[in-house]
């Protein structure tokens, strides 16, 4: 393989490779979410893990929370560095023209990518299962700052998508549905269907 | 925490071992299947370059799970200033057999986890 060769690196979400970074109660798997893996490697993907923002913000036993809790300007002030602790790893792949996604973790209140969770009213001690909290079309607070970090930088968009892990009730299959629409759809756009840059 | 299927245990892997690098080599076991199979949760190293920000964000996640019940394999200086043991390290020698190279990484794997004191202290 030629070393040079642009190559396919999908930026993740921290907890597609660790579901120990998740809130308690929050782990659907053991460690690896192992379909978002396999369909990204399938396809010839390289991994990139992202930080987690929550967990070296608030810690591993963190309550659960929405956007609404987090949108802080020290969260804000947190993620930003976070964001530009991997903002030039980011930058190298483009430059060395990568083609880069992101995969983010739907629902979430910092990684959402097509939705986040919101409850404008929620503050003081958690009452699950009696609290309630809405899906809301829109990035997480993390996935903007690193956004926001990336156009500062002059970088462009990355076409994003998210695991819908946190919309509430799980479904995995249709989340693997979703993902695969994104990926293959990205092949078919680029001409590439059945090409494997990863591959030796 | 029993509807939380998190498996307490993370393992701290270069990025060589995930990606293609070492993975073209037929003589390398693929590792993140081998970890995904034995319940690891993976913080990836970046790939060489300078990337010390980075690496200390992932210092500071590695101290916050290992002062809270979690059992971590692998090795990394940074976490000496963090006050956390250095954990346990397993070399993947690519020059060997790729399956018998797996079984002994998964032996390494299914093996390790804290004193069960500790597990019952933190995993309630």
């Amino acid at each position: 393989m030629d070393q040079n060769a642009p190559r396919k690196v999908a930026l993740i979400a921290n907890c597609l490779l660790n579901q120990n970074a998740k809130v308690c109660q929050g782990a659907h798997y053991r460690g690896v979410v192992s379909p978002v893996v396999e369909a990204l490697r399938r396809r010839g993907y390289l991994l990139q893990q992202l930080p987690c923002p929550e967990l070296a913000f608030a810690g591993v036993r963190r309550w659960w929370a929405v956007y609404e809790q987090y949108d802080t300007p020290a969260y804000r002030d947190h993620c930003r560095r976070l964001a530009q602790a991997i903002a030039p790893q980011i930058d190298e792949y483009l430059r060395r023209g990568d083609e880069v996604i992101l995969i983010g973790l739907d629902g979430s209140p910092s990684t959402g990518v097509r939705f986040t969770s919101s409850a404008p009213d929620w503050g003081g001690r958690p009452n699950r299962p009696q609290d309630d909290w809405q899906i809301v079309p829109r990035r997480g607070i993390w996935i903007e700052e690193l956004e926001a970090e990336l156009a500062r930088r002059g970088l462009p968009p990355l076409p994003a998508t998210g695991w819908a892990l946190d919309m509430g009730r799980f479904d995995e299959a249709g989340s693997r549905r979703d993902l695969e629409e994104f990926l293959d759809g990205r092949e078919i756009a680029a001409g590439s269907h059945g090409e494997n840059p990863a591959d030796p | 925490m029993s509807d939380d299927a998190r498996g307490w245990r993370i393992a701290l892997v270069p990025d060589t071992l995930i990606n293609a690098p070492a993975r073209a080599s037929p003589a390398s076991p693929d590792v993140l299947s081998v970890l995904e199979q034995n319940g690891y949760g993976v913080l990836q190293l970046p790939p060489p370059g300078e990337h010390r920000r980075l690496l200390a964000v992932i210092a500071d996640q590695v101290a916050e799970y290992a002062h809270h019940g979690y059992a971590v394999v692998a090795l990394a200086p940074l976490l000496r200033r963090r006050g956390v043991t250095l954990p346990p390290r397993h070399t993947i020698r690519p020059d060997l057999d790729a399956a018998a190279e797996g079984q002994r990484l998964a032996a390494f794997l299914t093996g390790y986890d804290l004193p069960l004191e500790e597990q019952r202290r933190w995993r309630v």
